[in-house]
């Protein structure tokens, strides 16, 4: 072999990705049996490859952090110790009939629990699981006037076994006290409201439908209640959990993609504030900027921040970029935990699995908007989707930006990162797959 | 989306222990069997795998589902919906549902001997058969049924009766015995009526309770159309009943509903101990359920399957009704005897029998292979009655 040969002999080795991908599409271009070959191809070789496993690696996962509480806390509350009042069949309410009237969050279960925080009687109280009620508070109550509130927001899903679970419950406790800790609210044990809930759960589990595709959408809440007007830790704290029945979060419209809204006078998080927690005082400020979407016939908002147009998230969900990088390979990329993102528990299922996967690279790195924009002109840019536990992953086609409309290809892939992740997703919440991540709680 | 009726997990157990193949079902019954109510006998047991271990009373858990639909075909759906597809083992059900006016036979009935088919067509009160057996039923909004559910293993019709018996004393202080037929009687009337249905792994026992329903309906319904009927079908035993509101005022369906629920949730799971309220508390309470495709997957094709003709009137064993017949003549008349043979619900044979003769004589009408019911029997009856009966005599010394 001259040496010629083997320097080609070389390149093409070294660049047999591109070559790849070159014939691929060169298939595509020809005739349809060609094309379904190479679909097929593409299937065959994906589907061996994203092969779900039972066992998450150790080096992809870790439990969170455990909270370390403060010392005037006081006691934490057991499972052990709850009370239950059942609802009697007088203050029961009607299932509806269908999907249609459901829509998100309008409709509640029949019970709530409720754990009562006071510092002057010794810290968390006794558990108890009741009808589901209104709640009476004294009209200084902090929540009402500082906005101290936090919540979280988790799926129960009934299995294909027809057992009810849980996703990674642990992570929603880490955060929630992560939160607590900055609104000056009481730590609590994850462990034990995890069991709470599983209570609660089992008592209201037949307001999840027995079909394989139903959800029910849990909130925890917590709350304080101290009823004096200074701006200081509470004193008297609620944390409390109501249930709701879910249909599809988004009102289907074109083929189940987004079209957003990124405007960069309008800042959802910043620097040193608390756009890493799941506080209520977030959510307040951008519902008007909503609003505004809807009229200018957009769905959802997505969040700019700084002078370069840091893409931050979307509406309220995390948002993942797939495209093929400046060395030519495929890379799925999301904005680092810098203070500014909410740590979803979505997005960081996502990002072990993938890695797991080790199919693309998979990069925790900031977006800007003008990266966007060249990436599109290049025909580079592959996919844009949000994550979130509403509805897992939710593909966007359209942003309008700076007056001008961008229509981003995610819809048109052959086989979308985006609908793979949502299916191996699924499958682990529905206990298709048995996963550590998914709890039984029956 | 394809949703077949999945099985649950105690099936998928018993299955893989017996070393059976795991497969997706439509229906599952293995040997079950609808025992009668009068009889006192043991089922058996036709497969028995391996038992499965034994759950303690603890770590039983107990609800109360209440039916937010009055159609008796959409309960009955729902009944047999949770029998095929609910895991009991740790999980006892108690149902309660209330139907619009209806008239419930039992599996092995003849709808025609137990009430007049047409008359209730005409009056719009629904005819059903249920899938356990036992007799004939009115129900309608002033009636209470209860579904016990359970795992096979732990039947006890017993245990289900004193439920409601001590929810009757608790609530309103009356006094109710059970009799040897299983029925609830207070001051020697019947109040309730049993059935049961016993299969694998499930099994449940249902059993009706008359609050305050219309009986003068119910006497009207529950009247066949006059004629002999040679049938071998389960046949009612007819019984005086009573509402409960009869013996105290303040009885109704919706307290009905609570005291029992409420005495099924404070009793422990196999032993008929009270708990209070410290065991309803460990319980997981009442719930409505919407028997709907939405919620209960498949239940349409059940409901489907009850509500159709084929089911209802077509499941009638074979029987025969003969119905006297008077024919007018020039000077006397003569006594004929329609004789009717029914398969299936159609009328295979129709026939005249002659005075004095074991004969009966085929009669060729449109009506034959159609659907019987009284009106298509008194409709030929009334044909009949304008042949003259001269000419009748003349046929049958013709063919003598």
């Amino acid at each position: 072999m001259t040496t010629k040969m083997a320097i080609n002999a070389k390149d093409i080795f070294r660049n047999q990705h591109r070559l790849i991908r070159f014939i691929e599409q060169s298939i595509r271009l020809c005739s349809n049996q060609s094309l379904k070959a190479a679909q097929h191809q593409r299937e065959q070789k994906a589907s061996a490859d994203f092969q779900i496993t039972a066992q998450v690696d150790a080096q992809y996962t870790s439990a969170p952090e455990p909270i370390k509480h403060d010392q005037n806390v006081g006691h934490q509350f057991r499972a052990s110790q709850l009370s239950v009042r059942l609802a009697a069949p007088e203050q029961l309410q009607m299932k509806p009939d269908s999907d249609e009237d459901l829509g998100f969050g309008r409709l509640f279960t029949d019970h709530m629990l409720k754990i009562y925080y006071h510092r002057n009687l010794g810290g968390w109280q006794r558990p108890e699981i009741t009808p589901l009620e209104n709640l009476v508070m004294h009209p200084a109550a902090k929540v009402l006037h500082y906005a101290v509130e936090l919540f979280e927001g988790m799926k129960a899903y009934r299995g294909v076994d027809g057992k009810i679970r849980i996703f990674r419950p642990d992570m929603n406790m880490n955060r929630m006290n992560l939160a607590a800790q900055r609104s000056g609210l009481p730590t609590f044990e994850g462990k034990e409201f995890v069991q709470c809930l599983s209570r609660l759960l089992s008592i209201d589990s037949e307001w999840v439908p027995h079909t394989d595709t139903a959800s029910l959408y849990i909130r925890p809440t917590l709350i304080g209640i101290d009823p004096t007007l200074g701006v200081a830790s509470s004193d008297s704290a609620l944390l409390y959990t109501i249930l709701s029945p879910v249909g599809s979060y988004f009102k289907t419209g074109s083929s189940g993609a987004v079209s957003l809204l990124a405007d960069p006078s309008y800042v959802r998080a910043w620097p040193g504030g608390v756009g890493n927690r799941k506080m209520g005082s977030n959510y307040a400020p951008t519902i008007n900027v909503q609003k505004e979407a809807a009229a200018k016939g957009l769905q959802q908002v997505l969040w700019l921040y700084g002078e370069e147009h840091q893409l931050t998230e979307v509406g309220t969900m995390n948002i993942f970029m797939f495209y093929v990088n400046d060395q030519g390979e495929q890379e799925l990329i999301t904005p680092p935990l810098s203070g500014l993102i909410l740590p979803g528990i979505t997005r960081d299922s996502i990002l072990r699995m993938t890695r797991q996967w080790g199919k693309f690279k998979v990069t925790e790195g900031n977006i800007t908007m003008p990266q966007v924009c060249e990436l599109l002109n290049q025909g580079r840019l592959l996919e844009l989707f949000g994550a979130g536990t509403a509805c897992v992953v939710s593909p966007v086609n359209r942003i309008n930006y700076l007056g001008q409309d961008l229509y981003i290809p995610t819809m048109e892939q052959e086989k979308p990162v985006h609908e793979l992740i949502r299916e191996t997703l699924t499958d682990i919440q529905y206990g298709k797959v048995d996963h550590p991540w998914s709890v039984v709680i029956d | 989306m394809s949703v077949l009726l999945r099985r649950n997990s105690s099936q998928l157990r018993l299955m893989l222990s017996s070393g059976g193949q795991v497969t997706r079902l439509s229906s599952s019954d293995g040997a079950s069997t609808a025992e009668p109510p009068s009889a006192v006998k043991k089922p058996t047991q036709a497969k028995k795998p391996n038992t499965p271990p034994i759950v303690p009373d603890t770590d039983i858990k107990k609800s109360v589902f209440i039916s937010q639909s009055s159609d008796v075909f959409t309960n009955l759906a729902l009944e047999d919906w949770l029998y095929k597809n609910f895991d009991f083992s740790h999980h006892h059900v108690l149902l309660l549902w209330a139907n619009d006016p209806c008239v419930v036979i039992g599996r092995h009935q003849n709808p025609f001997t137990e009430a007049n088919v047409s008359r209730l067509v005409e009056r719009g009160i629904t005819l059903a058969r249920r899938n356990s057996g036992g007799g004939a039923v009115y129900h309608d909004l002033g009636n209470l049924n209860c579904t016990f559910f359970a795992p096979r293993e732990r039947y006890d019709r017993k245990y289900n009766l004193n439920i409601v018996t001590r929810a009757l004393f608790r609530e309103w202080a009356i006094n109710a015995e059970i009799n040897e037929r299983d029925d609830i009687v207070v001051r020697n009337k019947k109040i309730s009526g049993t059935a049961a249905k016993l299969g694998h792994p499930n099994c449940y026992h249902h059993c009706t309770i008359l609050a305050s329903a219309n009986k003068l309906h119910l006497g009207e319904s529950l009247a066949r159309e006059p004629a002999n009927y040679i049938s071998r079908a389960t046949a009612s035993v007819p019984s005086p009943i009573r509402n409960l509101v009869d013996v105290n005022k303040s009885v109704n369906v919706a307290q009905l509903r609570s005291a029992v629920g409420y005495e099924y949730l404070r009793t422990a799971a196999t032993a008929l101990e009270d708990g209070g309220r410290t065991q309803m508390m460990k319980q997981r309470g009442f719930q409505l359920i919407n028997p709907t495709e939405k919620w209960f997957p498949g239940i349409e094709e059940l409901r489907a399957n009850y509500s159709s003709w084929d089911w209802v009137i077509g499941k009638t064993p074979k029987f025969t009704v003969e119905k006297d017949l008077d024919v007018k003549g020039d000077d006397q008349g003569m006594k004929l005897k329609l004789s009717v043979e029914v398969e299936a619900g159609l009328m295979k044979e129709i026939g005249i029998q002659l005075p004095q003769s074991e004969q009966v004589v085929p009669v060729v009408t449109p009506l034959q292979g159609k659907p019987y019911n009284e009106e298509n029997l008194n409709g030929i009856i009334g044909a009949l009655k304008l042949v003259n009966a001269s000419n009748v005599k003349q046929a049958m010394n013709g063919s003598v």
